[in-house]
């Protein structure tokens, strides 16, 4: 299929619940290139999370499709756990697993799913550790752990998939404030190694600092779409300008 | 009235409360009893686990081919008696399937031993399937999603992520259903089974004391559930205490 450069698509995606009364996503398409980041902001309840969520299949679309390297992955015959492997996603409440420690967290997947050796994964799970200076907090079990340092080991835990896309769903909501700054400060880390990211947020500062390009959703619509600095300082849509004199 | 009642305690006749003169005589009868019904009891519900697992999981299933069977079984294990599933496997099932007359551990006769455990196992994994059921549904969503989304299957989420989590809620729940089963199994007595109630039943009847013998049982039932319950009331406050997310 057709890429057109884009890492990952959708077209014309709706998502409905109770059979159509509620539109939770009414007719999205969006585009995201290689190494683009793209944020998507909106008011509550405006399906920025719903959309994210559709990127990787978490939400089944009602309608529509999502190409992912040119491959519609909504289609039944493809195997989407495959697809999931190249997509890391971030939740809001980290979700790291409680059970298992932060070490046994990050090396889960790589191994249960053979794409590496336990030693091999300990020894990446170690230096993805160190890149964010927690390898001191391996052998810890994640309820000894802050929020900032639980957002971070969950982001670390979706690298080592070594995925060609990262999804993060409102990642510093659930924070202190005081937290928020290291788990941003890795966002755009990874932002300039050149990783593919769509991130939902409400942290408008960073959305126009790291971002490539701002999408803003209402009512489960993509309502405009722009630059950071363009979306923020002239927004074309009224609905947009009276978002964003309230949050800025 | 009240002077015929006082008799029952004071009286030395068949019909006492506290008329235990049977146990010198009979005491092994009651101390077999007591080790065939632990042995039924833990027995079958150990051999409920699988089962009641596939049924919860059934159960939670999106198709509906899959959940209908599971629902079946358990509304018609929860909504009979448990007499009467005895009976129907007992004379039924059992009537077809011949069980070798061995017998284990000299006191387990295999071509009886078998059926009750059969019947209180199945009858016991209608009840665990639910206990199962509610402790996979506490576990957090968000648990499988950040599992699927890692790229995990579903049954690899289910067994790595999700049902640990979920065992460590029904331990205190599974743990009661035993205590359930420890006191269900008497009725297995009525069929000839060698349990702690029917002890009690032989020596009443040979003997003509026909209150002491169950008042025996009554102590000993309640000697073991109930520091049983309050050991895994304990064990629950104290697994809460350490379940810090």
């Amino acid at each position: 299929m057709e890429t057109n450069g884009n890492l990952i698509s959708l077209r014309n995606v709706s998502k409905h619940y109770n059979k159509g009364a509620v539109k939770a996503l009414d007719h999205c398409s969006l585009d995201i290139r290689k190494g683009e980041v793209v944020a998507i902001i909106g008011p509550s309840g405006s399906g920025k999370s719903t959309l994210l969520r559709c990127l990787n299949l978490l939400e089944v679309p009602t309608a529509g499709q999502v190409i992912f390297n040119g491959i519609d992955i909504t289609d039944r015959h493809v195997d989407i756990n495959l697809h999931r492997r190249k997509m890391g996603m971030v939740f809001q409440h980290f979700n790291l697993f409680p059970h298992m420690t932060v070490k046994k967290n990050i090396t889960l997947a790589p191994v249960t799913l053979n794409m590496k050796n336990q030693s091999d994964a300990d020894a990446q799970a170690m230096r993805l550790l160190q890149r964010i200076s927690l390898a001191d907090k391996a052998e810890e079990y994640p309820a000894m752990l802050s929020g900032g340092q639980k957002q971070r080991i969950a982001i670390v835990r979706a690298l080592a998939m070594e995925p060609e896309v990262m999804l993060f769903d409102e990642p510093t909501s659930a924070l202190d404030p005081e937290m928020v700054g290291e788990v941003l400060d890795l966002m755009k880390s990874l932002a300039e190694d050149g990783m593919t990211m769509a991130i939902v947020t409400h942290e408008m500062g960073f959305a126009r600092e790291v971002a490539d390009r701002v999408v803003f959703m209402d009512s489960g619509k993509i309502l405009e779409q722009n630059l950071p600095r363009t979306l923020f300082d002239s927004p074309q849509e009224q609905r947009t300008k009276e978002f964003l004199s309230k949050v800025l | 009235m009240l002077s015929d009642f006082i008799t029952l305690f004071t009286n030395p006749g068949t019909a006492s409360f506290v008329n235990f003169s049977f146990l010198p005589k009979y005491a092994p009868y009651f101390v077999q009893g007591l080790a065939y019904t632990l042995l039924l009891s833990v027995t079958s519900v150990l051999l409920a686990i699988i089962p009641a697992l596939i049924l919860a999981l059934m159960r939670l299933s999106k198709s509906r081919a899959i959940r209908w069977p599971a629902g079946a079984y358990i509304a018609i294990f929860r909504s009979t008696p448990l007499m009467v599933q005895i009976a129907i496997i007992y004379f039924g099932i059992f009537f077809l399937i011949k069980i070798p007359n061995i017998t284990i551990l000299g006191i387990v006769t295999l071509s009886s031993f078998i059926p009750f455990t059969v019947a209180l196992a199945l009858n016991s994994a209608a009840y665990v399937a639910e206990i199962f059921r509610a402790g996979i549904l506490a576990v957090d969503s968000g648990q499988t999603e950040a599992a699927r989304s890692l790229g995990l299957p579903a049954w690899p989420s289910m067994r790595l992520v999700v049902l640990p989590q979920a065992i460590k809620n029904v331990l205190p729940a599974l743990a009661n259903e035993l205590i359930t089963m420890v006191k269900e199994s008497s009725l297995c007595s009525a069929y000839g089974t060698m349990e702690l109630m029917w002890a009690a039943k032989m020596v009443a009847g040979t003997t003509y004391i026909s209150i002491g013998p169950y008042v025996l049982i009554a102590i000993l039932y309640f000697c073991i559930n109930f520091p049983a319950s309050k050991a895994i009331e304990a064990i629950e406050r104290r697994m809460r205490r350490g379940d810090k997310r």
